[in-house]
C-alpha cells in the first residue's frame, strides 16, 4: 500500500533525476522543476493536514512494507502530533527556500535543484519514519546534499566549513547508530518473543524491560548523535561555519530543518524511548540545554556578521528544545515541539532576508549595513517583524513556545529561573542589531527587493502570526494529545 | 551429476591454459589478440555455472577435501565478479602491452587458486590453492618489467608472501603433528578432545595461521607491503590484489578457523578483536595522511579488512543465525565491488593523467564527471553511508559483535563505528578535492568507455544492493550457514 506519506517522501527523489537531466541544458527548466516539485509536495502535505485525525494520540497514515525481512527491517512510516508540525515546516520551508533559490543561486542549477529534491526526501523521511534503520537512512541522506550545498555554492570558506560539517555530523551519527544497533541486539534476545526488530513500536514496548545500565548506554550514545545536530554547547562549532558559508536558501534549510532533526530525534528516540534512563539523565541534559541557551545568546551578542548572529540565534533557540524536552512535562515537551516549528519559520525568514540583503548591498557586516532603511525600506520593516518573532514578542508563535518551555522548566525546579537570562540576552542582541541597521539615518539610493522576494518573506510570517495569536489548532489538537499520552508514560522524574 | 559442480573450476583451468597461447592469435588487424576474450569467456562460463549451481544444488557436494557448498559458491561468485571487472578494465589498461597472453592467462590461474581456497576442506589442498593464487600475482605485480617501481613492489610483495606461505606450511605441520590429520573436520573432532600436552602446539599453530593469513589479509602489523604493492603494480592488478587475493585469504581464514579450529578450546576471538581494532584504526589514521590516491585506497582497504575481521571475532554459537559471520561475508561482497570499482576509477585517472597524485584530483568533477561521480559514490559506500551497499554489511557486522557473548562485543562495535565515522574525514576530503577545489587545468578529459562501463555497472550494483538488500542478506546468511554446517559436528 502506497499512501500519502510515501508519495510525499519519494516524489522529490524520483523527480530529482529529470530535474538534473533536463536542467543541464536549460537552467530555467531546473528551476521550474525544482520549485514545482516542492510546491506539489507542499500541496500533498496540505492534503495530509486535511486527512489527519485531530485530537488523536497514536500514529496515523501508517504504512508498513517488508524491506529486508531477513534482518528484521521494515519500511514503516507514520505521523503523530509530534511529527506533523515538523512535516509541515519541512514541506513549507522547502518550498520557500526553493523559491528563494530562484534568484540567489546563480550557477550549476541542475545539480543544485536535484540535490535539493534529494534533501527534501531525506528530511521528510526523517520526520515520518518509524523504523530505526529507515530513520538513520534518511538522516544520512540529508547529510550528503548539504555537504555539496555548502561546498559548491558556499562562501569564501566553503571548503573548510563543508568538510567540518560532514565530519562532525557523520561522526555524531556513527555514535548514534551504535545506540540503535545495541538496542536491536539487546532487545533481540530470547527474553523478548518475536525476534529482534528495528521497529519503533516494537522497541517502545520492549524497552521498559531493558536493564537500566543498558538503557543508559543507549540513551547516552543516541543523545550524542542528536546533540551534534541540535547542536549543544561544546559540539556546536560546526554550526556557525556551516551557516555562514552556506548560501542563504541553504541556511534556511540548515537552521529551519536540519537542526530540527536533532530536536525531533531527541524527543522521539531518546526521551520517549528511555523513560527510565531519562529519569536519571534529565538533570545533565537540561543543564546542557541551559548552558547552550545562554552561551548561544552571549556569543550572538558580539557577532559582527549578521548571518553569523542569526546562526548563533539557532544555538540559543535550540537550547530551549533540549531544556523543554527533558523537563519531561507536558508543557515543556509541547513547548519544545512548538519551538521547533516557530523557530524554523522565524530563523528561516531571517536567513533568507540576510541573503537578499547581502545580494543587494554586498555586505553582511552589521556596522556597514547602517542606514539600510534608505535603501530597502520594506525589507527593513520585515526585518523588524522577523526579529520580533525571534525575540519571542507576544503575538508571535515563538512567544508561546518559549513561554511553555520556561513554564515547564520552572514547574520542575525553581533553579531553572536562570533560563530567563537567555530571552533577555536575545532581546539585547536583536535590539542592538536593529539599532545599528534600522534605526540609523537612512542612506543611499533606494534598491528594494522584487515583489516576489517580498512575498516569499511575508509567507514565513503568516503561520507565525496566526499561531502566535491563536495557537489551539496546532498546540491543542495536534501536539498536546500526543505529548500527554507519551509523557504520561514517563514517571518518577527526580524532582517531583 | 556431482561432477557438474566442478564446472567453475574446470572452466578456469582449461581457459587459463588456453589464454596464454591464444595471446599470439589476432583478429585481422586488431592489436588486442584473442587472450582477453578467452579470459572473459572462461570467467563468464565459471560465473554463470556458479550462479546456476547456487540456485539448483545448494546442498554440499564433497570430493574428499574438496567441497562445493554455498560458502564456496558465494566466494566463487564474488571473486569471479572481481576477476571479470579486472579483466574488462585491463582490456583498456593493457592495450599497449605486447604480452597480453601471459597476463590474462596468469589472471585466470590466480582466480582458480582463489576459488580452490574457498572450496578446500583439507589443509594440503588449501596450501595448493594458496600458492596457485599467489605465484601468478607476483608475476602480475611485476608485469611492467622495465618499471623499477613495479619490480620493487613485486619484490616486497614476494618476500612477505613467501614468508606467509612458509608460516602457513609450518602451522599445517604443527596441526598435523597434534591431530594426525590434514582434513578440517578430522582436525576439528581431534582438537575438541585435545589434551593439555598438545595444547601449546595447537596455540602456536593458531598464531602462525593468524600471521600467515594476516599477511595476505593485510592486517596490522603485517600490512606494510600493501601500499607499495598497490602503488607499484599495474592499477588493475592493484584491484585484483585488493579485492581478489585479499578476500580469498579471508575465505581461507574463515574455513580454517570456523571449521577446523573453533572446536579447540582456545579464545582466538579476543585476539581477532584486538587485531581488528588495531587494523581498522591504523588503516584509517594512515589513510588520512596519504598524498597518492592508490596509497589512500591501500590504507582504506586495510581499514576495511579490520571490519571484516570482526566476523572472526564473533563467536557464532550465540544465536541461530550467525549474524556477525553473515555480515562479514556480506562485507566481503560489498567491499570487493567497491574496491574493484575504486581501482578501476584510479586506472581511468592514471591512464589519462599518468599520475594518481591526490593533487591531480583537484576539480576532477569538471574534467572527468562520470569518473568523479562514481568515485564519490564508491567512497560514500566505503564510509558506510546508507542507502549504499557498505552500510548494511557494516550494520550486520557491528550488530553481530554486540550480540557476542563476550562483554567486549559492544566496545568492539563502538570502536568500529567511531572508526567508520572517522573514515569519512579522508573519503570526504577526496570528494572535496574533486568537487569543491579548482582544477589546475580546466580542459575536459575524454573518459575511456570501457572503464566507464565497469564503473556504471559497479555504481548500479552499489545502489541496488543498498536499496534492496533482502536477497543478498539471505544469500550471505545461507552461505554462513553452509560454512558453519561444513563443520559436520
Amino acid at each position: 500500500m502506497i499512501g500519502l506519506l510515501s508519495i510525499a517522501i519519494f516524489l522529490p527523489a524520483v523527480l530529482a533525476a529529470p530535474t538534473f537531466l533536463l536542467g543541464r541544458k536549460n537552467p530555467k527548466m531546473a528551476k521550474i522543476l525544482g520549485v514545482g516539485t516542492t510546491a506539489i509536495v507542499f500541496a500533498i502535505s496540505i492534503l495530509i493536514l486535511v486527512v489527519f485525525q485531530y485530537g488523536q494520540a497514536g500514529f496515523q497514515l501508517s504504512e508498513s512494507l517488508p524491506w529486508a525481512g531477513s534482518f528484521g527491517l521494515n519500511y514503516k512510516v507514520g505521523i503523530d502530533g509530534i511529527s506533523l508540525p515538523l512535516l509541515m515546516i519541512a514541506t513549507f520551508l522547502s518550498l520557500l527556500s526553493a523559491a528563494g533559490s530562484w534568484d540567489q543561486i546563480t550557477f550549476r542549477h541542475a545539480e543544485y535543484y536535484a540535490l535539493f529534491l534529494i534533501f527534501e526526501t531525506g528530511i521528510i523521511g526523517v520526520f515520518t519514519s518509524l523504523n530505526l534503520i529507515l530513520f538513520y537512512l534518511f538522516w544520512e541522506i540529508v547529510l550528503i546534499p548539504m555537504f555539496f550545498f555548502i561546498g559548491i555554492w558556499g562562501g569564501p570558506r566553503r571548503k573548510y566549513a563543508s568538510l567540518k560539517f560532514l565530519i562532525f555530523t557523520y561522526s555524531g551519527s556513527a555514535v548514534m547508530l551504535f545506540g540503535f544497533l545495541a538496542l536491536y541486539a539487546w532487545t533481540g534476545t530470547s527474553a523478548y518473543p518475536g525476534g529482534p526488530s528495528f521497529d519503533y513500536d516494537v522497541l517502545a514496548a520492549r524497552i521498559p524491560n531493558l536493564a537500566l545500565p543498558l538503557q543508559l548506554a543507549v540513551a547516552i550514545t543516541t543523545f550524542a548523535g542528536f546533540a551534534v545536530k541540535l547542536p549543544i554547547f561544546p559540539l556546536h562549532t560546526w554550526l556557525p561555519d556551516a551557516h555562514v558559508e552556506a548560501p542563504a536558501p541553504v541556511s534556511v534549510l540548515l537552521a529551519g530543518l536540519l537542526l530540527k532533526m536533532g530536536g525531533y530525534g531527541l524527543i522521539r528516540y531518546n526521551l520517549l524511548l528511555f523513560p527510565k534512563a531519562v529519569s536519571v539523565l534529565w538533570p545533565y541534559f537540561t543543564t546542557i540545554g541551559l548552558i547552550t541557551m545562554i552561551y548561544g545568546a552571549s556569543v550572538a551578542l558580539v557577532a559582527r556578521d549578521i548571518k553569523r548572529m542569526i546562526a548563533l540565534t539557532s544555538v540559543n533557540h535550540m537550547g530551549y528544545v533540549l531544556l523543554g524536552a527533558f523537563t519531561a512535562t507536558v508543557a515543556g515537551v509541547s513547548g519544545a515541539v512548538f519551538q521547533m516549528f516557530s523557530h524554523g519559520l522565524a530563523v528561516g525568514m531571517l536567513f533568507l532576508m540576510s541573503g537578499y540583503i547581502h545580494e543587494r548591498t554586498g555586505t553582511r557586516n552589521i556596522d556597514e549595513l547602517k542606514g539600510l532603511r534608505g535603501k530597502m525600506p520594506q525589507t527593513v520593516s520585515l526585518l523588524f517583524l522577523a526579529s520580533m518573532a525571534a525575540m519571542a514578542v507576544p503575538g508571535f508563535a515563538n512567544f508561546i513556545s518559549e513561554y511553555l518551555v520556561i513554564q515547564g522548566a520552572l514547574s520542575v525546579s525553581y533553579l531553572f529561573a536562570i533560563a530567563i537570562v537567555a530571552p533577555a540576552l536575545t532581546v539585547g542582541y536583536f535590539l542592538w542589531m536593529l539599532r545599528r541597521v534600522a534605526m540609523t539615518p537612512p542612506e543611499g539610493p533606494k534598491n528594494e527587493l522584487h515583489l516576489h522576494s517580498i512575498l516569499i518573506l511575508v509567507a514565513f510570517l503568516v503561520p507565525l502570526l496566526i499561531f502566535g495569536v491563536y495557537p489551539p489548532p496546532i498546540l491543542g489538537s495536534v501536539i498536546a494529545p500526543t505529548v500527554e499520552k507519551w509523557v504520561g508514560t514517563i514517571v518518577g522524574l527526580g524532582a517531583r | 551429476m556431482a561432477l557438474l559442480s566442478l564446472t567453475p573450476f574446470l572452466s578456469l583451468a582449461v581457459f587459463g591454459l588456453l589464454a596464454t597461447p591464444a595471446g599470439f592469435l589476432h583478429f585481422r588487424k586488431s592489436k588486442l589478440g584473442l587472450a582477453p576474450f578467452v579470459c572473459i569467456l572462461g570467467l563468464a562460463i565459471a560465473l554463470v555455472s556458479t550462479v546456476w549451481l547456487g540456485f539448483t544444488s545448494p546442498s554440499p557436494v564433497s570430493f574428499g577435501g574438496f567441497q562445493v557448498d554455498l560458502f564456496t559458491l558465494f566466494f566463487s561468485g564474488v571473486l569471479l565478479i572481481v576477476a571479470i571487472f579486472v579483466t574488462i578494465a585491463s582490456l583498456q589498461y593493457m592495450r599497449e602491452d605486447p604480452n597480453k597472453g601471459p597476463f590474462f592467462g596468469l589472471l585466470l590461474l590466480s582466480t582458480l587458486g582463489m576459488i580452490v581456497l574457498a572450496a578446500s576442506m583439507d589443509l594440503i589442498l588449501l596450501y595448493v590453492g594458496w600458492e596457485l593464487m599467489s605465484i601468478p600475482t607476483y608475476a602480475l605485480t611485476a608485469f611492467r618489467k622495465k618499471d623499477p617501481n613495479s619490480n620493487e613492489a613485486a619484490m616486497k610483495f614476494f618476500v612477505l608472501s613467501a614468508l606467509s606461505s612458509a608460516l602457513i606450511v609450518y602451522a599445517i605441520s604443527l596441526i598435523f603433528g597434534v591431530t594426525g590429520s590434514t582434513g578440517l573436520t578430522a582436525i576439528a573432532s581431534s582438537l575438541s578432545t585435545a589434551g593439555p600436552d598438545v595444547r601449546p602446539f595447537g596455540v602456536l599453530a593458531i598464531v602462525l595461521f593468524i600471521v600467515g593469513f594476516g599477511v595476505k589479509m593485510a592486517v596490522v602489523p603485517f600490512h606494510m607491503w600493501i601500499p607499495d604493492a598497490f602503488e607499484g603494480a599495474p592499477v588493475t592488478i592493484g584491484a585484483f590484489l585488493a579485492a581478489g587475493a585479499k578476500m580469498a585469504a579471508f575465505a581461507a581464514a574463515f574455513r580454517v578457523f570456523i571449521v577446523g579450529i573453533s572446536a579447540f578450546n582456545v579464545d582466538f576471538y579476543s585476539t581477532f578483536a584486538i587485531v581488528a581494532v588495531v587494523t581498522m584504526s591504523v588503516g584509517n589514521v594512515a589513510a588520512l595522511m596519504q598524498k597518492s590516491f592508490t596509497r589512500l585506497l591501500a590504507y582504506s582497504s586495510i581499514a576495511q579488512a579490520g571490519y571484516i575481521l570482526m566476523a572472526l571475532a564473533t563467536p557464532f554459537t550465540t544465536t541461530n543465525v550467525p549474524l556477525g559471520l553473515a555480515g562479514g561475508l556480506f562485507h566481503v561482497l560489498n567491499y570487493a565491488i567497491l574496491k574493484t570499482a575504486a581501482f578501476v576509477a584510479a586506472a581511468a585517472v592514471a591512464t589519462k593523467l599518468s599520475v594518481t597524485d591526490l593533487n591531480s584530483f583537484n576539480g576532477l568533477s569538471r574534467r572527468m564527471p562520470q569518473t568523479s561521480l562514481s568515485i564519490a559514490v564508491i567512497f560514500l559506500g566505503l564510509a558506510g553511508v546508507p542507502p549504499l551497499n557498505g552500510f548494511f554489511s557494516k550494520v550486520m557486522l557491528f550488530t553481530g559483535s554486540i550480540y557476542s557473548p563476550y562483554s567486549w562485543g559492544g566496545y568492539l562495535a563502538l570502536a568500529a563505528l567511531i572508526n567508520s565515522g572517522f573514515s569519512m574525514s579522508y573519503y570526504g576530503w577526496v570528494i572535496k578535492r574533486m568537487y569543491f577545489d579548482e582544477p589546475g587545468d580546466e580542459s575536459s578529459i575524454p573518459e575511456p568507455r570501457i572503464y566507464m562501463a565497469v564503473l556504471w555497472v559497479a555504481t548500479i550494483l552499489i545502489f541496488a544492493i543498498g536499496l534492496y538488500p533482502d536477497p543478498w542478506i539471505r544469500l550471505v546468511q545461507s552461505a554462513a550457514a553452509a560454512l558453519v554446517g561444513s563443520r559436520g559436528l
